[in-house]
């Protein structure tokens, strides 16, 4: 644990141990998503899926990075993983991106990976809301985060026909902002 | 409130916090909403800062979303005092 870089952020005004609950609920819904997703994704097929393969398969890979980003900022503030996966699963600050019953419906995978990214959106907006101005390290990484997911849902929203996302594919990298958290 | 639904009292609302079997209910504008079918309510709370078996006048304006989110939810009731 980083002692004082916790005492700073508990000095700032943030309950230190509500944050680390929903970095570990959101570090949960990455992780899960990334499971979901990969399922979601061998089923995009067909004329229609395989053009929504390619950015299932980015979004997919940046949320497992999110997943990789998220933990050393837990254990950095005293926090850690539930010992159980299950438990881990269950505590997801997201629903399950399940596959839809019929899943050759491409209208239904696209709804339920744009409310996957919609819930996300929500959940780093507020981690940031909570963060921001007071633990400048943890409103970095969730602002990066954030930033990423809001590509993701105007990536499938485009699919839906809610209008252009006004962004092109990524060129052979993933995580344009959240890669300096990898390092 | 239509005819039927129930009058709760704050004091009561409280006992409707989604834990150990009880019904989870919230209240928002005079309204008490069932919430337990929603995944983002489980055990009765949301989002780690809000527990069911409350009013949660005023949280709505730090929250991510607006009250379209609530008003998915049935309603069982109305609040009832102070």
């Amino acid at each position: 644990m980083a002692k004082v870089a916790r005492e700073m952020v508990e000095r700032a005004g943030v309950n230190v141990d509500q944050l680390l609950e929903l970095l570990v609920n959101n570090a949960a819904a990455e992780l899960t998503t990334f499971y979901y997703y990969t399922i979601l994704r061998v089923n995009l097929i067909g004329l229609q899926g395989e053009g929504i393969k390619e950015i299932a398969e980015t979004a997919r890979i940046e949320d497992r990075n999110h997943f990789e980003a998220l933990v050393p900022r837990i254990y950095e503030l005293g926090g850690k993983l539930p010992d159980n996966m299950k438990d881990f699963h269950d505590c997801s600050a997201c629903p399950p991106a399940s596959l839809p019953q019929d899943p050759t419906d491409i209208q239904a995978m696209l709804k339920v990976l744009v409310a996957a990214e919609r819930c996300a959106v929500r959940g780093y907006t507020h981690i940031c809301n909570l963060t921001a101005g007071k633990d400048h390290r943890t409103y970095d990484l969730s602002l990066a985060i954030l930033n990423e997911e809001v590509e993701h849902e105007s990536w499938f929203s485009e699919f839906l026909g809610e209008g252009p996302s006004g962004h092109f594919l990524r060129r052979c990298e993933t995580s344009p902002f959240v890669s300096k958290f990898l390092r | 409130m239509s005819l039927g639904m129930l009058s709760i009292a704050r004091e009561e609302l409280r006992r409707y916090n989604g834990r150990s079997g009880a019904p989870a209910y919230i209240a928002y504008e005079g309204s008490v909403y069932d919430v337990p079918s929603s995944f983002l309510w489980r055990n009765g709370k949301h989002q780690v800062l809000h527990e069911a078996g409350c009013d949660l006048a005023g949280c709505l304006d730090q929250a991510p979303h607006g009250e379209d989110f609530l008003k998915r939810f049935p309603v069982v009731g109305a609040l009832s005092g102070d």
